[in-house]
């Protein structure tokens, strides 16, 4: 029988190792603390960061994709700056928030990059930008919906998608009056988002005076969700709205039929993708309701050419697709109102411009960074596409 | 619906998640029980599965069958997808493993958490990492008694795991393969001496841990109808939870631990808060550790000198 040795240890010399990792890492560290704040090199990146990987990837795919499509046509149409091209830098935050500060931090650190676009869900945003402020470069996200993000006072922060505490009393608005409805339940994931949208949702559900059969939450990730519905089919209500994303919200519609029950089911914009209707499959999406940062794209003439090239490129569009564009063109006409691939200058750009008409409609920031224009849509899904039947209130 | 019905409810859908608990439960025991290894790297061969159906019904679409039905093509899949799993959790046991028969107990549990990084990642690069919709296989009817619904796939899944249990308990109780197997869970030196061939046997104890499981993972996606490479994670830790809940190396225990397990976890969430689901099911493991060691039906290891 093979006996495994003890090592003999000699711990002077691993002492010495660990002084010289630690003197090695001070000194890289000082030298990526003195780097210039406007970049030598031709090339201007832009980051574009949200769930690349995992469950919740092709949203995210979908809104690096516009960004991409943004920088492409501003490389096609000439140099944004003289003698330098435009990059995006894509980085995976895996909707993980210790992952989304790693990023945060990688893109500080690289001289070149500018600007980040991203991140996707609040609950990556909110750390991120710490970082971001302290670095002194400008976030705009296209995507994260919480309201708390702007209020944290940081001067780097932007963003282009109207807040859950617009989203959510619309949503609410809308059942009331349109649907009629009179007793509902409410699911939330429990993140950033699901939460903060299902509670501003509720908040004004009751203001409507509609009565609230019970707020319960569930873990993002699990997959049976029946416990729950069960205890929620005898009280019988009209609608069941969750505040979350595709993932749990396809099977949260699925399992909800397989019980029989009947309720009318609606979300906000992490359910307004064509890829939830693909999970839960079109009979059972089919009737699903989800409200939306926007309208009805195809209406807004600007948007054409956008749908048309990107269509062209990548196949069929996502709902985020067009912020993710507008948001990387947003930083592209601060970068060319600048001047210059200086962090701070691109900042102060970006305060300056006064409206950008951008494919979604008019991006207008308040002092906090938020988008003035919001509009918030209702979607229904109809014939298994997501059609969209009007303002939410 | 009565607050009976709602009750009943609860056990019917904890049932079916249970039984899959429990085939995945059976590998983690049955292996603990031969080879005193916990092969942590168990709930990706179940995801494998749910993966490897996916692919032999995307394989099927492409063969001129549709005529025939999926009634028989069902079971062809459950072979196809069994043997794979099984002949990877063979290789997995041959290359991560064996070599570490003879180190400290820490290093096989090292390479196991190695082997589940390997697959997750193996499993997301070849088939993406979206979730991907998972065909139910079989025409869905519900059935109600007052106002309780169970699925005609409820049933299957119920009926087939009690069946594929009760084909390994004749086969462990009755086989000369069987009767070697207990012996090495026994004792592992004497069992030596008697001439049964060691690494045969634990083979054999991975072979058919993985099948299980790779059958638990075609259920699961039948019953969920969407996959993630990463669906492993939690299921293996729950089912390792159940095979601790009946008595680690007991395999009766394994399967009562996996159905209570989906029972109680489904009571949990149903009765006291949703919210809390994932924690029933870790609290229970706490609890058993603390209070009762062996488990339900394990017995209490005299610890040999």
């Amino acid at each position: 029988m093979k006996k495994y040795a003890r090592q003999p240890t000699n711990e002077g010399a691993f002492v010495k190792r660990i002084h010289f990792v630690l003197i090695g890492s001070v000194l890289a560290l000082s030298f990526t603390g003195c780097t210039q704040n406007t970049s030598q090199s031709n090339v201007i990146k832009i980051g574009c960061s949200a769930p690349l990987t995992g469950d919740q990837a092709q949203i995210g795919i979908d809104t690096c994709r516009g960004a991409q499509l943004a920088v492409d046509q501003a490389n096609q149409k000439g140099e944004v700056l003289p003698g330098k091209t435009l990059e995006l830098l894509e980085l995976d935050d895996q909707h993980n928030p210790a992952q989304a500060v790693n990023v945060a931090k990688k893109y500080v650190s690289d001289p070149d990059v500018i600007a980040v676009v991203g991140h996707f869900n609040s609950s990556c945003t909110k750390p991120a930008s710490a970082i971001y402020n302290e670095g002194g470069m400008v976030q705009i996200t296209p995507a994260s919906t919480n309201p708390e993000l702007s209020k944290q006072g940081f001067k780097t922060f932007f963003r282009a998608a109207a807040t859950d505490d617009v989203q959510g009393p619309a949503a609410a608005k809308y059942v009331a009056s349109k649907l009629g409805v009179k007793r509902l339940f409410i699911i939330d994931d429990k993140t950033t988002y699901g939460k903060g949208l299902a509670d501003e949702f509720e908040k004004e559900a009751r203001k409507q005076s509609i009565e609230i059969l019970g707020h319960e939450g569930i873990t993002q990730g699990d997959k049976d969700f029946t416990p729950l519905l069960t205890k929620i089919k005898p009280m019988d209500p009209e609608l069941i709205y969750f505040g979350g994303i595709y993932p749990e919200g396809s099977l949260l519609i699925r399992q909800a039929r397989g019980l029989n029950i009947t309720s009318k089911f609606m979300g906000g914009d992490g359910l307004a993708t064509p890829i939830f209707i693909e999970l839960a499959s079109k009979e059972i999406a089919e009737g699903t309701y989800a409200s939306m940062v926007g309208g009805d794209m195809r209406k807004i003439p600007s948007a054409a050419q956008f749908i048309k090239d990107y269509e062209a490129k990548y196949g069929s569009m996502g709902q985020w697709s067009a912020y993710g564009f507008d948001s990387a063109n947003v930083v592209i006409e601060a970068i060319r109102k600048a001047g210059q691939n200086n962090r701070e200058a691109v900042l102060k750009a970006m305060r300056e411009i006064p409206v950008f008409k951008g494919v979604t409609g008019e991006i207008i920031f308040d002092e906090k960074g938020d988008n003035k224009n919001q509009f918030i849509g209702v979607f229904k899904v109809e014939n298994g596409e997501l059609t969209y039947v009007g303002p939410a209130a | 619906m009565t607050p009976l019905d709602v009750f009943l409810q609860q056990i019917v859908n904890g049932l079916t998640i249970g039984m899959i608990y429990a085939l995945i439960a059976l590998g983690y025991t049955i292996v603990y029980g031969i080879a005193q290894l916990i092969n942590f790297a168990h709930g990706e061969i179940f995801m494998v599965g749910a993966y490897f159906g996916l692919l032999a019904y995307t394989l099927i679409q492409l063969l001129p069958v549709g005529s025939v039905g999926f009634l028989f093509i069902l079971p062809l899949i459950f072979l196809f997808v069994m043997t794979l799993t099984a002949l990877l959790g063979v290789i997995v046991e041959r290359f991560a493993y064996r070599p570490l028969r003879e180190a400290p107990r820490l290093a096989p549990l090292i390479t196991a958490i190695g082997v589940s990084f390997l697959l997750q990642n193996a499993v997301m690069i070849l088939f993406g990492p979206a979730d991907k919709r998972f065909p139910s296989l079989i025409e869905i009817h519900k059935l109600s008694f007052h106002h309780v619904t169970i699925t005609n796939l409820q049933i299957m899944i119920t009926g087939f795991s009690l069946i594929l249990m009760l084909v390994l308990h004749t086969f462990i109780k009755y086989t000369r393969m069987g009767k070697a197997m207990r012996a090495l869970a026994d004792d592992r030196e004497a069992a030596c001496l008697m001439g049964i061939n060691v690494n045969q046997i634990i083979s054999i104890a991975f072979l058919i841990g993985s099948a299980l499981a790779g059958a638990g993972g075609i259920m699961f996606g039948m019953y969920y109808n969407t996959i993630n490479f990463h669906d492993g994670y939690l299921a293996g830790l729950k089912a390792f939870s159940a095979a601790v809940l009946g008595g680690i190396g007991n395999i009766p225990g394994a399967m009562v631990g996996g159905v209570l397990l989906g029972i109680l976890e489904g009571m949990g969430a149903g009765y006291i808060s949703s919210e809390w689901k994932n924690v029933f099911a870790f609290f229970i493991l706490i609890l058993i550790l603390l209070f009762r060691p062996h488990g339900l039906l394990g017995s209490r290891v005299v610890k040999k000198v």
